[in-house]
């Protein structure tokens, strides 16, 4: 990731441009800098920004010059300004900051429609949540403890475990020295939980499958260990009949009106202080590659933002 | 007593009619006098190997019948009672010992033949069509095998609900016993690619659901022809296994659900099957569902019955009548 000047984007007819406050950091970030996912080059990364409308395009009516906004998926967020199709902004309420924004959006919207949508959370459930202390992690644990759903969490460290309980998790599970399989069997009397949110993927795949309930669902949202190897579908039946998916935001915001709906309610429950967010460490635009060192030898808690 | 035995997996000819001993009931245990065996392509899957067991065995895991004797522990049923099972091997024969838990009583407004077609496949379509997916009016599903055993209990299920069924079938009478159904649309497979022909019925948005019993022939497909976020539940193989599948490609082409489904799952407690059961035998009675018995062979033609399953030329339940 190289720091370079270039000229201030022009928003094209459907677009505005934004001057960023702050962008959000993201896994996804370091899986498109490593070609894992596949993004022509060159390009500028950062799916996440807020911050405030500078101009518009000729046909944007939604969005004014002015306007505090904020936005997750198009790529250009590692920037001081950034050209961004008008129909993926939203608006950012008076209670919540442009850095609480920026870093709500990916994160809280993927946290959200895990427990509400992809498996929606009832009182009462289990549900055991991987990386319990990451970005996603902090987010999806608070969700739901509000719920009402009992958490088992997996962290790595005392410090991030101490994280997890704050936010709601019932029971921390330390993976480093405990095998979350036999201890989720152990605090489930064997029964297993209803769901896993599994973002690490392939260290933690299949024991996942075997702490799950009759019928209960694994839902991949990530790959931080690496992506989970083809598996054999006979084990989802052996296993209980158990239910799998692979869900991306991309399919959870894919209207206007769903992104609308979906934005706004991780808002609301940030300005009703439901939800709270660890923004811990911001970069200077300049150190993105640190930001990008610090994610990924797993040292940070929380959120990271750039600052341009 | 008369039972087809395996004594070694392979192909139709490997079932044997033997002459061997009444079986011992467990404690727990119910002999019963089996009036009919329903044959499943579950019994081909055991028969062939490609389902483990240990050899020999007697195949086939459903049925209806009478209750002769009782182990000591048995609480819920007494000699003479009407009753049916699925989930316990052993059905192709004279009589099968059963655990009670897996047994049914019958009403009486239910016959032996009825039962039987309804036991695996009803309880199959029923827990498809209101647990695995549990399909919505105004929904629209994709039926493999439409005209299959499962298959036209489902369409049934899914039109009563008001969903719109897609099926699929592998002849032009197949189609037209899945339309009477209350399929929608049905695609005769052979002819036309099944891919292309839902995106099109559907203006190219693809299905909420698709129920799929064959599993190889048609997996890769049915990952191109659903929503965004649409359910694909597998509950066979009859096709073959599906290799092993990347969880990248269901985020790829929708963040798409996918289950793995076998009966006993769903029939787990006997609460659970009794409500089944209880729910397929009311709409039995009531004429809300239909059962085809495609055709009743005697016990010693279990040879040809597979057969006749094998190369899916009969359309409906086979019975054996030991």
């Amino acid at each position: 990731m190289e720091l370079v000047d270039l000229p201030v984007p022009e928003p094209k007819a459907n677009e505005a441009v934004v001057k960023l406050a702050a962008s959000g950091v993201n896994f996804i970030d370091v899986y498109q800098r490593e070609g894992r996912y596949k993004v022509p080059l060159p390009f500028t990364p950062g799916q996440e920004g807020a911050g405030t409308v500078m101009a518009v395009g000729a046909d944007v009516t939604g969005v004014k010059k002015g306007d505090r906004v904020a936005w997750s998926g198009p790529l250009g967020g590692y920037a001081e300004f950034a050209a961004i199709p008008a129909d993926k902004l939203v608006p950012v309420p008076s209670g919540v900051s442009d850095q609480q924004a920026a870093a709500a959006m990916l994160q809280g919207m993927t946290a959200h429609y895990l427990s509400h949508d992809t498996y929606p959370l009832k009182r009462g459930q289990t549900a055991l949540v991987h990386a319990a202390a990451g970005g996603v992690g902090l987010l999806l644990v608070q969700m739901a403890h509000n719920i009402g759903t009992r958490v088992i969490a997996t962290v790595s460290t005392e410090a991030k475990a101490k994280l997890a309980r704050e936010a709601g998790a019932d029971e921390v599970i330390l993976y480093t020295q405990s095998d979350f399989e036999v201890e989720t069997k152990r605090l489930t009397g064997g029964k297993g939980v209803d769901v896993v949110y599994d973002s690490v993927g392939k260290t933690t795949f299949e024991k996942g499958l075997n702490v799950l309930r009759p019928r209960g669902m694994m839902a991949l949202f990530g790959g931080s260990s690496g992506p989970v190897p083809p598996f054999d579908l006979i084990v989802l039946s052996q296993k209980g009949s158990l239910f799998v998916t692979r869900p991306t935001l991309l399919h959870y915001t894919a209207t206007r009106e769903e992104l609308m709906s979906r934005s706004g309610a991780v808002f609301d429950m940030m300005a009703a202080g439901k939800l709270k967010l660890r923004i811990e460490h911001t970069y200077p635009l300049a150190e993105a590659q640190r930001a990008h060192r610090d994610l990924e030898g797993r040292k940070t808690t929380g959120k990271l933002l750039l600052i341009p | 007593m008369k039972a087809i035995r395996i004594s070694r997996t392979g192909g139709p000819e490997v079932m044997e009619l033997v002459d061997v001993a009444v079986p011992q009931t467990k404690p727990n245990e119910v002999l019963i006098k089996v009036n009919i065996a329903g044959v499943n392509s579950i019994d081909a899957q055991f028969r062939d190997g490609r389902l483990r067991t240990p050899l020999p065995f007697v195949p086939g895991q459903e049925g209806a019948g009478v209750v002769t004797a009782v182990g000591p522990h048995v609480k819920l049923f007494k000699v003479g009672d009407r009753v049916a099972w699925s989930g316990t091997l052993g059905s192709y024969a004279e009589y099968v010992a059963a655990p009670e838990d897996h047994v049914v009583p019958l009403p009486v407004y239910i016959t032996d033949e009825q039962a039987t077609a309804a036991m695996m496949h009803g309880l199959t379509a029923h827990y498809l069509a209101n647990d695995a997916h549990k399909l919505k009016s105004g929904e629209t599903a994709l039926i493999h095998a439409a005209a299959g055993g499962v298959g036209l209990l489902l369409v049934q299920m899914a039109h009563a609900i008001g969903a719109r069924v897609i099926g699929t079938a592998s002849s032009d009478a197949k189609s037209q016993l899945a339309r009477e159904a209350g399929a929608d649309e049905v695609i005769v497979f052979t002819r036309h690619d099944f891919e292309s022909e839902v995106k099109r019925l559907t203006d190219g948005k693809g299905v909420h659901v698709v129920y799929d019993g064959v599993g190889k022939d048609t997996f890769e497909k049915n990952l191109n022809v659903m929503r965004a976020r649409g359910m694909l539940v597998l509950y066979g193989m009859s096709s073959g296994p599906v290799p092993p599948v990347d969880p990248a490609k269901l985020s790829e082409k929708g963040s798409l659900y996918m289950a793995r489904t076998t009966l006993a799952h769903f029939t787990a407690t006997r609460d659970e099957l009794l409500t089944r059961t209880g729910t397929l035998f009311k709409m039995i009675d009531e004429g809300k569902l239909k059962l085809r018995i495609a055709k009743t062979y005697p016990l010693a033609d279990a040879i040809q019955a597979h057969r006749d399953m094998e190369t899916r030329t009969l359309a409906g339940k086979l019975l054996l009548i030991p």
